[in-house]
C-alpha cells in the first residue's frame, strides 16, 4: 500500500514525535510513503489573518496538483489542519466547476494544474479502513494489556465532513486503540476542542479548554491520552503547567500519538521508533507498567 | 447624526460582496444551534447567530470590531450541526479577514498572529515555529516582546530539549517564486477583503 504522506511544518517541529513514531510504526504494516517534493505549508487554521479565502485554497491546491502529477496515490496528511484545509478544497471544487476553474488560473501563473483526481486521507482512516484492526494485531507483540487510554479526537481530524468516522461519536481511535490491547476509556470531551491554532495568542481563554478535556479523561479512569494531531498534543501536554498554576489542578498526565503506542505495541525501540523520549511529561514508566517490566 | 454613522443600510449587501462566504448567511432562520457550539462562547460577545443578525440589521460597526470573528477556534462544530447547512465558520474568518484588513485588531495578538502566519507562508512557503512566536511577541513592541518572550522561554527550552524545535531556520521552498506568483493572483481574484 502505497500513499504520499504530505506530513507538514508541525511535524519536523513541535510534533517531531508524531513524524518520527510514524513512519516505523506504519512500515512495519507494509504501508510505504512517498514525500510530495518540494510541499508548502497548508496555512493551518489561522491564514484567514492575512489571507483571502482563494488564497489559502491555492495554497493548498499547489500540493495537490504536485502530487498529482507524480501519481495517484492517496494522501496521508497526519496533522488535523493540512488534512482539513486540503480536503477542503477537495470537497470544495466538486461541489463548484467554476472554482475549480479559479483554482486552476491561480496555479497556472506557476505552471501547475489540478485536475481534482487526489484523495486525502486522515492516518486514522488508513490505519482502519485500509490496514484493518486484524492486521494490525497480528503485529502487536507487546500488548499494552488495558492500559487506560483516552483516545482525543478534537475537532478537525473528523469534522466536518466525517468521511471515515462520526462526526459526534467517532469510535475509530478507540478501536486502534483497543487493536493495541489498550482499553479506551470513553469521555464525553472526546470531540471537545482544545483551542487549536488560536491556542498561543488565546491562552487566557483557551486554558480552560484544555483543562476540562483533562479533566474529563481523568475522571473516567485515564493513565494517558492519546492523540493523533500535533496541535491537540501542545496544546493538552505543554500547558499542563500553566493549567495548574491558574486552577490550582496537579496535571501531569503523558499525552502521546497513537502511532507512538503503536511503535510501542510493535516491539519496536522505545527511543528510536516510539520517540518517547520526545515527549515532555515522561510516559515511559506508564507504558513500562503496562507492558510488565 | 451618531445614529445615522452607526446604522448602515447597505451592510449586509456589503457582507454579500465583500466578505468571503458572506452571502451563506442569507440562509440563516436564526434557531441559535450555533451559538451553543463554539468552545469559547462564554468569552464572545455575540454569538454567530447574533452576528448574522446584526448583519441584516446594519450594524457595521458593532460587528467588525466584534471579539466574536475573532475567536473561531476553526473546530467546525457550527459546520456539522446547523440546520440549514451554514458554514458558520468559513463566515467568522471571512468577517475576521474584512474587519483585520481594515485595521480592526480587536484582539490584538490573535489577528498579528495569523498575519505573521501568513506573511511567513508567502515568504518561505513553510512556518518556522521558532521565528513565528517571535515575530508576533515583537509586533506588539520591543518592551512587550521581551516580557512575552521571558513568559515562554520555558517552554520553549523544553521544546529544545526534547527535540522538538529545528535548529536551523527554515529555508524557502524552491518554487517559492511560482508559489507566490499564484498567491498574488488568487489575492486579486478572490472575493475576500475587497475594499468597502
Ligand atoms: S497545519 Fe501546521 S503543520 Fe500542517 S502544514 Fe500547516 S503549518 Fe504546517
Ligand atoms: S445554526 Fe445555522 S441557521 Fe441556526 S442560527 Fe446558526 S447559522 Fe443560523
Ligand atoms: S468553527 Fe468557529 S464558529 Fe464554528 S463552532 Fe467552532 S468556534 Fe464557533
Amino acid at each position: 500500500m502505497k500513499y504520499f504522506l504530505y506530513w507538514g511544518c508541525s511535524l519536523e517541529g513541535t510534533g517531531a514525535n508524531f513524524l518520527v513514531s510514524l513512519k516505523p510504526a506504519c512500515e512495519a504494516l507494509a504501508m510505504e510513503f512517498e514525500e510530495i517534493e518540494d510541499w508548502n505549508c497548508c496555512g493551518a487554521s489561522v491564514s484567514y489573518a492575512g489571507a483571502n479565502d482563494l488564497s489559502i485554497k491555492v495554497l493548498n491546491a499547489r500540493n495537490l496538483a504536485l502530487a498529482e502529477a507524480k501519481g495517484s496515490y492517496d494522501i496521508v496528511a497526519p496533522c488535523s489542519s493540512c488534512y482539513i484545509q486540503m480536503i477542503k478544497v477537495n470537497h470544495e471544487i466538486q461541489e463548484d466547476p467554476e472554482l475549480l476553474k479559479q483554482v486552476n488560473e491561480c496555479l497556472a501563473e506557476g505552471g501547475l494544474s489540478y485536475k481534482g483526481g487526489i484523495k486525502v486521507r486522515h492516518i486514522q482512516d488508513v490505519l482502519y479502513n485500509d490496514v484493518g484492526v486484524d492486521k494490525i494485531k497480528e503485529k502487536v507483540i507487546k500488548p499494552l494489556n488495558g492500559l487506560k487510554v483516552a483516545g482525543y479526537v478534537g475537532c478537525q481530524s473528523v469534522r466536518p465532513y466525517g468521511e471515515y468516522d462520526s462526526v459526534d461519536k467517532p469510535v475509530v481511535q478507540d478501536r486502534l486503540l483497543e487493536a493495541l490491547g489498550a482499553e479506551a476509556v470513553p469521555f464525553p470531551k472526546k470531540i471537545r476542542c482544545c483551542g487549536s491554532g488560536i491556542f498561543l495568542p488565546e491562552i487566557d481563554y483557551c486554558l480552560e479548554l484544555v483543562k476540562d478535556i483533562l479533566e474529563d479523561a481523568i475522571n473516567h479512569g485515564a493513565e494517558l491520552v492519546s492523540t493523533v494531531c500535533p496541535m491537540c498534543a501542545m496544546n493538552l501536554e505543554m500547558y499542563q503547567g500553566r493549567v495548574n498554576e491558574k486552577y490550582g489542578t496537579d496535571f501531569d498526565i503523558p499525552i502521546v500519538y497513537l502511532t507512538q503506542l503503536m511503535a510501542v505495541a510493535f516491539g519496536l525501540d522505545m527511543k528510536k521508533d516510539a520517540a518517547l523520549n520526545y515527549n515532555i511529561i515522561p510516559p515511559e514508566g506508564i507504558l513500562q507498567a503496562a507492558l510488565g517490566h | 447624526m451618531e445614529k445615522n454613522v452607526n446604522y448602515d443600510p447597505s451592510f449586509a449587501q456589503e457582507v454579500f460582496e465583500n466578505v468571503d462566504a458572506g452571502e451563506e448567511i442569507k440562509m440563516c432562520m436564526n434557531c441559535g444551534v450555533c451559538a451553543g457550539s463554539c468552545p469559547l462562547r462564554f468569552n464572545m460577545d455575540y454569538p454567530p447567530r447574533q452576528i448574522f443578525q446584526m448583519i441584516r440589521l446594519g450594524k457595521r460597526e458593532e460587528v467588525l470590531n466584534a471579539k466574536s470573528i475573532m475567536l473561531c477556534t476553526s473546530c467546525y462544530t457550527c459546520k456539522v450541526r446547523c440546520p440549514r447547512s451554514i458554514p458558520v465558520i468559513d463566515v467568522m474568518h471571512g468577517l475576521a479577514h474584512y474587519a483585520i484588513k481594515q485595521g480592526i485588531l480587536t484582539r490584538r495578538d490573535t489577528a498579528n498572529f495569523g498575519r505573521e502566519f501568513w506573511n511567513q507562508v508567502y515568504r518561505l512557503g513553510r512556518i518556522d515555529e521558532k521565528d513565528l512566536p517571535r515575530r508576533v511577541f515583537f509586533a506588539a513592541g520591543f518592551i512587550e516582546g521581551i516580557k512575552s518572550t521571558l513568559k515562554y522561554l520555558d517552554m520553549g527550552l523544553k521544546l529544545l530539549l526534547h527535540r522538538r524545535m529545528k535548529l536551523l531556520p527554515e529555508r524557502k521552498i524552491k518554487g517559492i517564486q511560482s508559489l507566490r506568483k499564484m498567491l498574488d493572483k488568487a489575492e486579486k481574484m478572490g472575493k475576500g477583503g475587497a475594499a468597502a
